[in-house]
């Protein structure tokens, strides 16, 4: 039987000053006709670099070794006119990102009757191109008078959809889709996957799935590749790699994404946390936020929402992209004014006098989703965790609980991090010396918004578990912002679900995503793509 | 099944009232700014001063009952609330007052030169625009090779001379002519007294006096267009949306002039016109060195004496033809782009 | 990840980053001829009075022929008047500098303290701020620097204050989007959430962030100013008792040394104004592209 895509030995380097760089590492993988393979592994490790070396799509300073074989055909020696020819009708590819991977100044039509049209023979009637166009659409569920949209009129998902409508134009017999539903949130990835899942099976292509997340691709391929610094280090049916993991790092892949339900994945007693709740720290009550944008549209982004964080407690705001959730934290924060309804910490409206304003600055703390831009890149690791104490003209024994709280984010021997700057550091320790920033006040809240969402997958328990430890050892009451379900299950006492603005539903973690009442957070729950536990 | 969760921009429906909005929104900026030409003109040509009187006759020794006379015919001996109330009840009458120098009213004045300003000005930024445009495309595609570095190096080096320098070299080079060479190109003036008489021998006379000012404009004037063109294409082509028309199989011109081009070009046109104000000032000083009868040397003429009343017509005008053309500008861009469209 | 290794040294190590920042000017190669050609112009302009006499610029102290061509005894021959052309230059020198610098410094902290107010305080600040901003970048500069030098007195002083206020809205607007950039940072919302106000936010994140930036574009206005100093010159705004660039070429044209042919007396001075002004710009684009990541990764 032939292969789609066989890859014998292929390594890729750049041209870098200090010499060349491997980015891929001798990899072999093969695709039968009409399978499904998924490419796993964390960013950096040279799975998109992978994919593009495929259509030789990589930049001039990337050098190709060992061979890439598309239909029998070695991608290598084709000519250029050969390559163009390949390109699309052999092998299409669904780009990360469909904002940036279309041409905002052309329609949806242009952009998919393009390859139609490139690949013709014979240039094809407006007539012909449009009923393909129309018929494409139709294959990924959208009504066909969006050909006429430009890409910055369609939503996220939609703009997904015209990329995969995209790349089943010249019928090719393998898609690569490269991370297609990163950005979006979990109800618009199941559709879209689903949509691509479907387009793909009914059309005999093959498909190469790329991403970080595991489970995505577990319910979407029959065959998974694991990718960790170049190299692929495991291979093999989905089924036992998901069950039983050989590499050290299909186990950190698999675990970095907990299963709600398992009970397994949970790190928290919740039975203390919602029954005996003690005062409420920080509340909310009644809030609503709007925002008028330029051309005078109000936005109801928060309205009417009750929250209370309590003390010794852990609070998940869930929610996706856009419901709200963050600008319900930016006003739990006092950094954004709420229309209706007040904020209160210890039941003292924050700003009714100017100290009460300081001392609630003290009190409750960020810990921003980006870690790398949440850090001057001018100042010192010494200069980020003293900021606060600076601020509030609170220098006596600086160094000391500079340290002190270096120490607490577990950044051993403090005296080795406090001269460094952000760049010389890890992502995990970036988003450690954020946490010590805060602690160095000694807050009694810390609001996290995504903490985890930019880190890669191993580094993301490492950081739970900092954030978790805080709060046995300080009782610090935390509330973690995300839209990452298993995040909520694996860490918080109380789960609050968002949606548009309004708390649908709250309540004990056990409770709430175990027998959801609201049907949206049903609806959450059933979208979370979910993994066969794995055996440690 | 369509997406439940997320909704798309609204399609279409409210687009209308969205672009009255904006024209309405372009046209009052257009008319505050007008309004603050108005008063900038008042300002500095009247307040600013002290005694307009006296700095007009700055050149000349002149007695005080004629200072006092010439202060009463400009007007100035009265409050200035009241000088502030008859220039705008002037200027929306078209009255931009009576030249000192020539004796007659302003707005008569700068309508007998507002044509060849106009020719010329016009002539030279659509040929600036277009070769600024064809040289940053190629020089932008061609990065880091050595046509791009010719390019902007030329680029540079005509964008650091001074206009009214070039002018005069070109003017010696090819008017006055050097050693043997011979000037090929008239030295003043926009028409010769004796051309013979019917349509085209004129108008090859005037096109004969236009083409060392002309090309001293394009010259210095092109560079800034092909420069803001290259960087704009050079942003563009790192963009992911090239890397999917590639894919696709596009060949590479195709590539750039179906994707690259069009992208850039957007920003590129509000740039280029926000650097009009630069032509008009290259149009001064061109006029002046060629003697064209334009605007340019009328303010030239104006500031040397100085005409205080001449040298406000022109700024009002000046500046205001800029403010429209840039509000022109903006509506259009509107029509082109799609982005800012929706 | 890590590339110095831990070190508890800092101060040794910020200047590190200077260091870095001269290594990346120094691979623009155009950046370090126009550096080399500005120091070279700015030692022969403060060296003028040392090497030269002043006298020889006096009219009524020279007795040499007038629009003499170059030779023996004037190198680059004489004006109008008989002065050597080579003094004039040097000397004109002096004052092109002088202006460029001194207009693109004002032009740099009007420029700055508009940005930073229209995007710090936002609201009708930024409104009012950003229609005078545009109002005042569309306006034709040169027509409203003449309108200035014409109604106030002529000097040094009148031409440096009529460029500055007409040449800051490209400065203005920079930093305004820059400013806007920084803000968005998580950085300054986290030093926000940390209790800083406005003067810290301000001081410690926002002006550090910008102020390169500003740095290389107040190159670039040095550039544009030297050329509107030559035009107002040339145009006969310019101080009457010094000489410039502008002026002598306003002269050039005023005596008929076009006409007759004078090239002598029309060359230096262009000369110098084009080498200084593209001198300036190629520092200023280096400057631009080593502070300004986005234009350093440039192509592919």
């Amino acid at each position: 039987m032939t292969s789609v895509l066989r890859l014998c030995d292929v390594s890729v380097d750049y041209a870098t000053p200090a010499g060349p760089r491997r980015v891929v590492d001798r990899v072999n993988l093969g695709l039968d006709p009409g399978g499904t393979l998924g490419l796993a592994g964390e960013s950096g490790c040279g799975k998109t670099t992978l994919a593009l070396a495929v259509l030789r799509l990589l930049p001039r300073t990337a050098r190709v070794r060992g061979r890439v074989l598309l239909n029998e055909q070695d991608v290598s020696q084709l000519t250029w006119g050969g390559l163009r020819a390949v390109r699309w009708a052999g092998a299409s590819v669904v780009f990360q990102g469909a904002m940036h991977a279309l041409n905002p100044v052309r329609t949806v039509f242009d952009q998919i009757a393009e390859p139609v049209r490139v690949h013709s023979v014979e240039r094809p009637a407006v007539s012909a191109l449009r009923e393909r166009v129309r018929e494409l659409l139709e294959r990924v569920e959208l009504p066909p008078e969006r050909a006429r949209a430009y890409p910055h009129e369609l939503s996220g998902g939609q703009r997904q959809r015209v990329m995969i409508a995209m790349a089943l134009a010249c019928e090719p017999s393998l898609v690569i889709a490269d991370e297609p539903t990163t950005a979006l949130d979990v109800v618009v990835q199941a559709q879209v996957m689903d949509v691509l899942r479907r387009a793909v099976r009914e059309r005999g292509a093959a498909l190469l799935m790329i991403s970080h997340d595991l489970s995505v691709l577990a319910g979407t391929c029959h065959r998974l590749a694991v990718m960790y610094r170049g190299a692929v280090v495991e291979q093999g049916e989905t089924a036992r790699l998901v069950t039983a993991p050989e590499h050290r790092h299909t186990r950190e892949l698999a675990a970095a994404f907990p299963t709600v339900g398992d009970a397994g994945s949970r790190h928290v007693d919740g039975s203390a946390g919602s029954e005996g709740r003690g005062n409420a720290l920080l509340s909310a009550r009644g809030v609503g936020v709007t925002f008028v944008d330029r051309s005078r549209t109000r936005t109801r982004a928060v309205r009417n929402v009750d929250l209370e964080v309590c003390a010794d407690e852990t609070v998940a705001l869930v929610g996706q992209s856009g419901s709200g959730k963050t600008t319900l934290a930016r006003t739990l924060l006092g950094l954004c004014r709420p229309d209706t309804g007040r904020v209160r910490y210890r039941g003292v409206e924050p700003g009714s006098s100017s100290g009460s304003l300081r001392e609630f600055r003290r009190q409750v703390q960020l810990v921003a989703q980006d870690p790398t831009g949440a850090l001057n890149p001018r100042h010192t690791v010494y200069e980020a965790v003293a900021e606060g104490l600076r601020i509030h003209r609170d220098v006596v024994g600086e160094a000391e609980r500079v340290r002190a709280a270096l120490e607490a984010a577990e950044l051993r021997p403090a005296a080795d991090f406090v001269g460094r700057f952000p760049h010389e550091l890890s992502g995990g320790q970036r988003q450690r010396v954020v946490i010590a920033g805060a602690l160095v006040l000694e807050p009694a809240v810390l609001v996290a918004d995504e903490p985890v969402a930019s880190l890669d997958a191993t580094v993301r328990g490492e950081i739970l578990e900092l954030l978790l430890g805080l709060r046995r050892r300080r009782g610090l009451s935390v509330l973690v912002i995300t839209h990452d379900l298993g995040l909520a299950w694996s860490i918080a006492d109380r789960v609050a679900v968002m949606r548009a603005g309004e708390l649908v539903e709250q309540g004990p973690v056990e409770r709430v995503l175990t027998e959801p009442e609201h049907e949206y957070t049903r609806a959450l729950l059933a979208a979370v793509p979910s993994l066969p536990r794995v055996v440690d | 099944m369509t997406d439940t969760l997320e909704h798309g921009r609204p399609h279409r429906s409210g687009t209308v009232p969205r672009t009255l909005g904006f024209v309405a929104r372009k046209l009052g900026g257009a008319a505050v700014s007008l309004a603050l030409v108005a008063v900038l003109g008042f300002f500095l040509f009247r307040v600013l001063p002290g005694d307009p009187a006296r700095t007009m006759t700055r050149s000349a020794p002149v007695s005080a009952e004629q200072l006092a006379q010439l202060r009463h015919r400009f007007g100035l001996d009265q409050p200035l609330y009241v000088q502030f109330r008859d220039f705008l009840v002037n200027l929306a009458r078209g009255d931009l007052g009576t030249s000192y120098t020539y004796n007659r009213p302003v707005t008569e004045l700068i309508g007998e030169r507002l044509g060849p300003t106009v020719l010329l000005v016009g002539t030279a930024t659509v040929l600036a625009v277009l070769l600024g445009l064809w040289l940053g495309t190629r020089a932008a595609w061609r990065h880091g090779t050595a046509t791009d570095r010719w390019f902007t190096s030329v680029g540079l080096t005509l964008w650091s001379v001074p206009t009214f320098w070039l002018g005069l070299l070109l003017l010696m080079a090819f008017g006055v002519g050097v050693g043997p060479l011979p000037g090929l190109f008239p030295v003043a003036g926009m028409s010769s007294p004796d051309v013979p008489p019917g349509v085209l021998p004129r108008v090859l006379d005037v096109g004969h006096h236009m083409v060392l000012p002309c090309v001293t404009l394009v010259a210095v004037i092109h560079a800034q267009f092909m420069m803001v063109m290259r960087s704009s294409l050079l942003e563009e082509m790192g963009a992911e949306y090239l890397t999917t028309a590639r894919a696709k199989g596009l060949r590479d011109d195709a590539v750039r002039r179906g994707h690259a081009v069009p992208n850039a070009l957007l920003p590129t046109v509000t740039l280029v016109f926000l650097h009009l104000g630069t032509v008009v000032a290259g149009a001064i000083t061109v006029e002046t060195v060629f003697s064209w009868p334009g605007l340019g040397l009328l303010t030239y003429e104006a500031l040397r004496v100085p005409d205080l009343p001449l040298l406000q017509g022109t700024f009002v005008v000046l500046a205001s033809s800029v403010i429209v053309m840039n509000t022109l500008a903006e509506l259009l861009y509107r029509v082109l782009d799609p982005r800012v469209r929706a | 990840m890590t590339t110095g290794g831990p070190s508890a040294d800092v101060r040794a190590r910020r200047p590190s980053t200077l260091a870095e920042g001269w290594r990346a000017y120094r691979n623009e190669r155009g950046g370090v001829f126009g550096l080399a050609v500005l120091v070279l112009v700015v030692l022969l302009a403060l060296s003028a009075p040392l090497l030269t006499d002043p006298a020889g610029l006096d009219v009524t102290r020279v007795e040499d022929a007038p629009l003499q061509p170059p030779g023996a005894g004037h190198w680059l021959g004489t004006d109008e008047s008989g002065r050597s052309v080579l003094l004039l230059t040097w000397w004109g020198a002096r004052v092109s500098l002088l202006v460029g610098s001194c207009a693109a410094a004002l032009s740099m902290v009007i420029g700055t303290l508009v940005g930073v107010t229209a995007a710090h305080f936002g609201g009708w600040t930024d409104t009012v701020l950003l229609r005078l901003t545009d109002f005042f970048l569309v306006l034709p500069a040169l027509v409203l620097a003449i309108a200035l030098s014409t109604v106030l007195s002529r000097g040094v002083f009148t031409i440096v204050l009529a460029i500055g206020v007409t040449s800051w809205p490209q400065t203005a607007r920079l930093v305004r989007a820059q400013t806007l950039t920084v803000q968005t940072r998580p950085y300054v919302e986290r030093a926000r959430a940390l209790g800083g106000g406005h003067r810290h936010v301000l001081g410690r994140h926002v002006l550090p962030a910008v102020l390169p930036l500003v740095f290389a574009t107040t190159t670039l206005t040095v550039a544009s100013a030297i050329i509107a100093e030559s035009t107002l010159s040339f145009l006969g705004l310019g101080d009457p008792s010094r000489t410039s660039w502008g002026a002598m070429l306003k002269s050039a044209m005023d005596t008929g040394a076009v006409t007759a042919g004078a090239w002598w007396y029309l060359l230096p001075p262009g000369l110098g104004i084009a080498v200084v002004v593209l001198a300036f710009t190629l520092c200023g684009r280096a400057l631009e592209t080593v502070l300004n990541p986005r234009l350093r990764g440039e192509g592919r």
